[in-house]
């Protein structure tokens, strides 16, 4: 390679070399026997100009024809489009010259060319990944919200028990059609209301659509929470029950220190059905709604809580099954104990090709066959990540025996012990540490697996985080977010620290 | 009395480690074997217990063929010939006792032994093997701890757990410093001399095998190209010295504290 760039190495003329690569960029050096460099172009080549062509398509593909999509797509995404227009055509003048040289003496080894694919790479790939800094420092206030919520969730973490405190006052409608309602008494340290007058009209529409107000009812509210807001509710003959509003917004009032309150409300517009015809007896409410009682836990935090729970156990369940599994067939897939008969060797290629197989599969799709099977929960996530750890640990726990010193095997086989014996005087007393070590660290990532693996229904606190993610919670989510951070950075500590004493 | 007939050592990568090798040892010998490094000793050493398993030829040893035995019949004959290596070979992390006990294997019950569990005869006998290499002190402490010496001593203490008839000591002090050297080899002859075992020792110093031995044989290239007594060595010739290390090895010291550099 060396010599050839330092003297070039001349098989056609330099002219034809360049010619060919002027057809077709790559093909003289090709023909000059530099056929890896040759193809790399050429390749090269054929693949920018291949994927420049399906993105124009996407870019445009409303209008017809090769041009005209090649315009449109200029014209919306000018800087893509002239780069990568200007990177191919250099590459296939580049090529021509390269090519011509590379038949003369060659001075360097001219890597240049490569230095220009990979920024014709690096352009298409910009444009193909959607790539767009503007857009996430523009759009960052939209998330603010939310995140601000998920980084400091701890208001939701605890509540109070909440209680209503309501009282009402039967209203008559219309006044004439029957006798007043009795003023409801009053009784000491209950919710009073009372309502003057204690009947009237309600609001109505006139021919023209135009509001007519009702009513005007004094209220009189006592015995409520002090300084806290009264929310003021009407009922209807049958029932139904709605927020008084009152030039648009709802009537609020808040109470005194004594817990009292006064307010003049305009009975509200209300259309009762024609059968409801008659002596008609409404209800006014003042309704408050009091935390009361001590603080303690959310529902989101205990629920938090166990999942989390739920998740530590799994992971540490799942790493307990993993090392039993992976213990005894890690000695097939280890070369030093299957060398021997060729059934031997046959089953520690089977055994090594299993755990690459398994291995290479991720713990999620894992979880999705196993959610199949076995339905959504904890059991799911726990086959996933056993299946994933005996691969995993077995692979490790493997070449942890391969890389014993063999010097004592032979000593322990040479006093005339079995198979077994020297595996258990030789092997394992040096398999230990690297066996402690790995099982750890595998607990600590099956924790921090079995977090996510209950996105897909595999049970532990991803399936909790999820679900407040959809319903848009974002400070339960935050919760969720908080323990599992928590969690990973406990466990990742005391993993280094048992790992530091058994290295 | 053990006898090596027409043993051949081909290993799969084609190389010929042993060719054609022939020798008797009678009981109670103390049989060195010298030659250079890759001449073939410690392939020799370990066809004897089968460690590494010879390509052609036999080996008898009181008339049984240790080459036709199957496994059960070989663990027997291994548990009575010990064996001693250059590298100590003992387990780093177990304790001086677990490594003497496991000379042991090859007796116990294996069930029982793989739980590390020893008859208490068994646990006498190490300490006193301990004892008898003047090391019973360390027993308790883990084999890495132990300086080389002592090391090579919890070695030869496993060894004689099997109370071995034949003990194979493949450059047993090839680790040592002169000093520890002479006095690994004064332990293995005193065994040789009381106890009557047989040894066979691979060795690399010529003052070493003058001053051990009593029979001695020379491997080039796998093939025995010395054979002789301990009177033969002080004689050794130019000639047989250069035919066992090869013409350009230049002896030391004119003759008798000869040694090859290398």
């Amino acid at each position: 390679m060396a010599d050839k760039a330092v003297t070039g190495k001349q098989r056609v003329s330099a002219p034809l070399a360049a010619g060919l690569s002027l057809v077709l960029p790559g093909l003289g050096q090709i023909v000059n026997g530099e056929w890896q460099r040759g193809l790399t172009i050429l390749l090269s080549f054929i693949a920018s100009v291949g994927l420049g062509v399906w993105r124009v398509h996407l870019l445009a593909h409303l209008q017809v024809g090769l041009a005209a999509q090649y315009r449109k797509a200029l014209y919306l995404s000018p800087g893509f489009i002239v780069l990568l227009s200007i990177g191919l055509i250099v590459l296939w003048l580049w090529a021509v010259v390269d090519a011509y040289r590379r038949t003369k003496v060659v001075i360097g080894k001219s890597t240049g060319i490569y230095v220009l694919i990979g920024a014709i790479f690096f352009v298409l790939g910009w444009q193909i990944s959607e790539i767009n800094p503007p857009k996430f420092f523009s759009q960052l206030d939209d998330a603010w919200p939310a995140f601000s919520q998920v980084i400091w969730p701890w208001q939701a973490a605890f509540e109070r028990d909440r209680e209503t405190i309501q009282a009402g006052a039967p209203i008559l409608v219309p006044c004439d059609s029957g006798p007043l309602p009795d003023v409801p008494t009053e009784t000491p340290g209950q919710p009073y209301l009372m309502a003057d007058p204690r009947c009237g009209d309600l609001s109505s529409l006139d021919e023209n659509n135009n509001t007519v107000p009702g009513s005007t009812l004094h209220l009189v509210g006592r015995g409520f929470a002090p300084n806290s807001e009264v929310q003021i509710w009407w009922s209807d003959p049958i029932g139904n029950e709605f927020r008084v509003r009152q030039a648009g917004s709802y009537v609020t009032v808040t109470s005194d220190a004594q817990g009292a309150f006064e307010t003049d409300i305009i009975m509200p517009y209300r259309l009762m059905p024609p059968s409801a015809s008659g002596v008609q007896i409404h209800q006014v409410e003042a309704k408050q709604i009091a935390e009361v009682g001590p603080l303690k836990p959310s529902e989101a935090l205990l629920l938090s809580l166990e999942k989390m729970a739920e998740t530590i156990f799994l992971g540490m369940m799942a790493t307990v099954f993993g090392i039993i599994m992976a213990i005894p067939l890690s000695f097939l897939a280890a070369r030093n104990m299957m060398s021997g008969s060729p059934l031997l060797v046959s089953i520690y290629y089977l055994t090594r090709t299993v755990f690459n197989i398994v291995r290479s599969i991720e713990p999620m799709i894992w979880a999705i066959i196993a959610v199949v099977v076995v339905g959504l929960g904890p059991f799911a996530g726990l086959i996933a990540l056993t299946l994933h750890s005996v691969a995993a640990l077995g692979k490790l726990y493997s070449e942890a025996i391969e890389s014993i010193d063999p010097g004592p095997l032979e000593a322990i086989e040479a006093t005339g012990a079995t198979k077994l014996q020297v595996i258990m005087f030789a092997v394992v007393p040096q398999v230990i540490p690297p066996f402690v070590s790995f099982s750890i660290y595998r607990w600590d990532i099956n924790v921090r697996m079995s977090t996510i693996i209950g996105m897909v229904g595999g049970g532990g606190i991803g399936f909790l985080l999820t679900q407040y993610i959809h319903l848009l919670d974002y400070r339960s989510a935050g919760i969720a977010v908080w323990f599992i951070a928590i969690t990973v950075a406990t466990l990742d500590f005391v993993s280094s620290k048992i790992r530091q004493k058994y290295v | 009395m053990l006898e090596v007939k027409h043993l051949t050592k081909v290993y799969p990568d084609g190389t010929v480690a042993l060719k054609d090798v022939s020798f008797t040892v009678e009981d109670g010998a103390f049989l060195v074997i010298i030659g250079l490094s890759g001449s073939g000793k410690s392939t020799l050493l370990r066809c004897i217990n089968r460690l590494i398993e010879p390509t052609e030829g036999q080996i008898l040893w009181d008339g049984e063929d240790i080459t036709a035995a199957d496994t059960t019949q070989l663990r027997h004959i291994r548990r009575k010939i010990g064996m001693v290596f250059q590298h100590f070979n003992l387990v780093r992390r177990s304790s001086v006792l677990t490594n003497v006990l496991a000379g042991r294997l090859g007796y116990v019950a294996p069930w029982k032994s793989v739980l590390h569990r020893f008859p208490a005869r068994d646990r006498e006998m190490a300490l006193l093997a301990l004892e008898r290499m003047g090391i019973a002190d360390q027993a308790h402490k883990r084999a890495d701890e132990l300086s080389g010496g002592q090391q090579q001593r919890v070695g030869i203490a496993r060894a004689l757990m099997q109370e071995p008839r034949i003990i194979l000591a493949d450059e047993p002090v090839a680790s040592l410093d002169p000093v520890l050297a002479h006095s690994i080899l004064g332990d293995l002859e005193k065994l040789n001399q009381e106890e009557g075992i047989t040894v066979l020792c691979s060795l690399h110093y010529l003052d070493l095998v003058q001053r051990y031995s009593t029979h001695v044989i020379g491997l080039r290239k796998g093939e025995i190209v010395y054979t002789g007594s301990r009177e033969d060595i002080r004689r050794m010739s130019d000639d047989e010295f250069k035919r066992i290390y090869g013409e350009t090895a230049q002896r030391v010291g004119g003759g008798l504290e000869g040694s090859v550099g290398g």
